[in-house]
C-alpha cells in the first residue's frame, strides 16, 4: 500500500460505501421526523384537502433532502496538507475546514453493522479548545482509517514533541490489554444498573410516543385512555400494581440487554500513547485517549455493585465545547478495584509514592444541611398538615430518610492532597472518588456565603478541561492555601498538559 | 497561618498572595451602564403588569391589583440599585506575574484565578449600554466548555486593550517557551 500521506495528497473522496451509509442515515432521519404523518395517511384512511397538502410537501422535502444526501458524498472530500487534515465539503454552503494536526485531540472510530459488514469505520476527529471543529467523516476503509489516525497521531507528537521533553515511556510500542469484560462479568454489571435512570428513559420514550400519536390521532388516544381511566380507577391497587412491576421488569430487562450490547467484548489498552477502549456488539465503538491529556479519573459504585466488588471507572480528556461528552469519556461499567488501581498507576505512575493528607469538610455543613434539608420542610409540613391530613405518611418518611442520607453523606466527605494529585471523596449510599493533578487545573473559585464569612470558611472549585472538582465548607485558610500552592504547582509546571 | 499541609513539600506561607491594596477597582462608570440595564428591565416589570391587568375582563377595574403590582415593582426596582451600587465595590481585579484574579460578589463573594498557562484567549467586548459610558468588557476563554471562563466588566478602552494585549503575550511567551 502506497503511504498513506501519499494517497491523501489529493483531495479524495469517501469509500464508495459512504452512500449507503449516508442514505441509511437520511432514511432514519427522515422516519424519525415524519412518522406520525406518515401513520396517519396509512391509518387515517380518510384524507382531507390539508393531509393530501401535507403529504406532498413531505414528499417534496425528503425528496430535496434526498438529492442533498446523495449530492454530498460527491461533494465531500478529505485531504491532507502541510500538516493538515483538510475537509472540503457541502453542496449550498460550501465550507473548508482545516485543522492542524496538533489541534486534534483524538481520532475515534464508530462502526455500525453496515459499517462492520463493509469493513468500513466513521471517523471522528475531535478538536478541543473553544473554537468549534469536529470532523466527522461518515465512511472510510477501516486500514485505510488506521493508517491515517497512525500518520496524524505520529506527525503530531513529532511536533509536539518539538516544545515538549518526550518521556522514556514512550519508547515501548506494544500494546496491552490491562481490562477486559467477560459475560459474566457483563451480567453482574447489568443487575447492577442504575435501573432508576433506564426506567426514567423508558418513561421518557413511553411519553413521547404518546405525545406523537396524540397530535396525529387528535383525541384517539386521549379518548382510548379515558376509557381506561374508569377501569384503573375501579382496580386501582392491583393495576397499579400490576403496571409498577411490569415497568421493573422491562426497565431491568432494558438495562441488562443495553449494557450487555453496549459494552460487549470491552478492552481497554495500553499502548505508547495512552489508553484506547474498544466495546459493543452492534456498535462496535473505539475510543483513544492520550495518558498525558486525561483531566479527571473517578471511579464509583453503588450499593448493589458493592456486592459484586465491582466499580465504574471513567477517564475523561478535554474535548470541545461542541463535542459529545461521552466521545471524550472512557467508561469502563464494572471492573475489579485491582483493575482501577491497575489504569491509575498507569494514568499515574508514581501514585504509590504520593504522601496523602486527608481533610474532612465543616461538621457545619451537616448541620445546614440537616436544618435545611430535613427538619425545616419537615416544620413547613407541619403546618401545611393542618389542611391537608393524610400526607402525614410522607412527614415523617421525609426527616428520617434525608437525615440518614446527610450523616452518611457528611462521613464520606473529605479531599486529599498530595504533592502531585487531588482526590474527592463523596458518595452517600453509593461512593466516588475523583482523581486530577494538580498541574491540570486551568481556573481556581473560592466562594464564600454570607453564612460562611461569619465561620470563615469557603468553598472551592477546582476546574480542569473536563470539569470541575469542588470541595464545599472548608475552613477559609484552609482554601487560601490550597490554591496558593495549587497556583504554584500549575504555574510551575512545564509538562503537557492537554 | 496555621499549617494544613504538612505533607506538602513547600511551605506554602512562602508563596506570593495577593493583598487588598494590589486589587484594582473596575471604571466607576459601570455602575451607571448597570443601573440603566437593570432600569430598562424594572420599567418593563413596572408597565408590564398593569397593561396585562388592564386586558383581563375579570380584573380590570380593580386599582388593588394595579396597586399591588406597581409597588411590587417599585420595591425591587429600589432594592436593585442599592444593590448594584453596593456590589460594584465588590468588582475588583488584579494582574499578577502569572495569573489574573478576579473578585465579585456581594452576598455570595467569588474570587476566581486562572493562570496565564490555561488561557486560550482573550478578547475585548462592548455592549450597546457600555458603548455610551466607553466601557468595555475583558474575557478570557480557557479549554473546553465554559465553566471556567472569566469576564471582567467596566473596564476603560485603555485598561481593556492594554489587559488584553499583556495576556496575549503572555500566552505567546508561554509557548515560546515550550520550544
Amino acid at each position: 500500500m502506497e503511504k498513506i500521506e501519499e494517497r491523501f495528497a489529493e483531495p479524495k473522496r469517501q469509500a464508495g460505501i459512504a452512500i449507503l451509509i449516508i442514505l441509511l442515515k437520511f432514511l432514519k432521519q427522515t422516519i424519525k421526523s415524519f412518522w406520525p404523518i406518515a401513520l396517519s395517511f396509512f391509518i387515517g384512511g380518510k384524507s382531507d384537502r390539508f393531509e393530501t397538502v401535507l403529504g406532498i410537501l413531505v414528499i417534496i422535502i425528503s425528496v430535496l433532502n434526498l438529492g442533498g444526501s446523495l449530492l454530498s458524498y460527491f461533494r465531500y472530500y478529505i485531504q491532507l496538507e502541510k500538516g493538515a487534515i483538510i475537509i472540503d465539503k457541502g453542496v449550498l454552503r460550501r465550507s473548508k475546514t482545516n485543522v492542524p494536526f496538533e489541534r486534534i485531540q483524538s481520532i475515534n472510530f464508530k462502526q455500525n453493522l453496515v459499517h462492520q459488514f463493509f469493513g468500513v469505520v466513521s471517523v471522528e476527529i475531535d478538536t478541543a479548545g473553544a473554537s468549534k471543529a469536529e470532523l466527522t467523516i461518515d465512511a472510510i476503509d477501516k486500514k485505510e482509517a488506521e493508517a491515517l489516525r497512525e500518520y496524524i497521531m505520529s506527525v503530531r507528537s513529532e511536533i509536539l514533541q518539538e516544545k515538549a521533553e518526550p518521556t522514556a515511556e514512550e519508547q515501548k510500542s506494544d500494546e496491552q490489554t490491562i481490562l477486559h469484560l467477560s459475560v459474566s462479568d457483563l451480567i453482574k454489571i447489568g443487575v447492577s444498573q442504575n435501573h432508576l435512570r433506564s426506567m426514567a428513559i423508558l418513561f421518557g420514550f413511553a411519553l413521547t410516543i404518546l405525545n406523537d400519536l396524540n397530535e396525529s390521532f387528535e383525541g384517539v388516544v386521549e379518548e382510548e385512555l379515558s376509557s381506561k381511566a374508569d377501569l384503573i380507577l375501579n382496580s386501582q391497587w392491583l393495576i397499579f400494581l400490576f403496571f409498577v412491576l411490569a415497568i421493573l421488569v422491562v426497565s431491568f430487562v432494558y438495562s441488562l440487554i443495553t449494557t450487555t450490547l453496549g459494552n460487549y467484548d470491552l478492552k481497554l489498552k495500553l499502548n505508547n500513547k495512552g489508553l484506547k477502549l474498544i466495546k459493543g456488539l452492534l456498535n462496535r465503538e473505539e475510543i483513544s485517549i492520550n495518558k498525558n491529556k486525561i483531566q479527571i479519573v473517578s471511579w464509583g459504585d453503588n450499593p448493589i455493585r458493592r456486592m459484586f466488588n465491582m466499580w465504574t471507572l471513567s477517564l475523561e480528556q478535554a474535548s470541545s465545547e461542541n463535542a459529545d461528552k461521552l466521545k471524550s469519556k472512557i467508561k469502563v461499567p464494572g471492573c475489579y478495584l485491582e483493575q482501577v488501581d491497575e489504569v491509575l498507576g498507569v494514568v499515574f505512575p508514581k501514585m504509590t509514592d504520593y504522601v496523602f493528607s486527608k481533610h474532612k469538610v465543616s461538621i457545619l455543613l451537616k448541620y445546614r444541611l440537616l436544618f435545611f434539608v430535613s427538619v425545616l420542610p419537615f416544620l413547613l409540613s407541619l403546618v401545611a398538615f393542618l389542611w391537608i391530613e393524610w400526607l402525614i405518611l410522607w412527614f415523617i418518611i421525609w426527616p428520617i430518610f434525608t437525615s440518614i442520607y446527610i450523616h452518611i453523606y457528611f462521613q464520606k466527605r473529605s479531599f486529599e492532597i498530595s504533592e502531585e494529585v487531588f482526590k474527592n471523596n463523596t458518595g452517600a449510599f453509593g461512593t466516588r472518588f475523583e482523581l486530577t493533578q494538580l498541574h491540570k487545573v486551568q481556573a481556581i473559585e473560592i466562594t464564600q456565603s454570607w453564612y460562611q464569612r461569619r465561620k470563615n470558611l469557603a468553598n472551592i472549585e477546582l476546574t480542569t478541561a473536563s470539569g470541575e472538582l469542588s470541595v464545599p465548607f472548608i475552613p477559609f485558610e484552609m482554601a487560601i492555601a490550597l490554591e496558593k500552592y495549587i497556583l504554584y504547582r500549575v504555574e510551575t509546571d512545564q509538562r503537557e498538559w492537554m | 497561618m496555621t499549617d494544613f499541609f504538612e505533607n506538602l513539600p513547600i511551605d506554602i506561607a512562602q508563596l506570593p498572595s495577593a493583598e487588598e491594596n494590589d486589587y484594582q477597582q473596575i471604571s466607576p462608570a459601570y455602575k451607571k451602564a448597570s443601573l440603566i440595564a437593570w432600569g430598562i428591565f424594572f420599567f418593563i416589570l413596572l408597565i408590564g403588569p398593569p397593561i396585562i391587568i388592564f386586558f383581563i375582563e375579570e380584573i380590570k377595574g380593580e386599582w388593588l391589583y394595579y396597586a399591588a403590582s406597581i409597588l411590587t415593582a417599585l420595591v425591587l426596582w429600589a432594592l436593585n440599585i442599592l444593590w448594584v451600587s453596593k456590589a460594584i465595590k465588590k468588582k475588583k481585579y488584579v494582574l499578577r506575574q502569572r495569573d489574573l484574579i478576579y473578585t465579585t460578589g456581594l452576598l455570595w463573594q467569588k474570587k476566581i484565578t486562572i493562570p496565564f498557562n490555561r488561557i486560550q484567549h482573550a478578547e475585548v467586548k462592548q455592549g450597546p449600554i457600555e458603548r455610551l459610558y466607553k466601557l468595555h468588557n475583558l474575557n478570557v476563554f480557557t479549554a473546553g466548555g465554559s465553566s471556567s471562563d472569566l469576564s471582567i466588566p467596566g473596564l476603560t478602552e485603555e485598561k481593556a486593550t492594554k489587559l488584553k494585549e499583556f495576556i496575549l503575550n503572555e500566552i505567546e511567551n508561554e509557548e515560546d517557551g515550550k520550544d
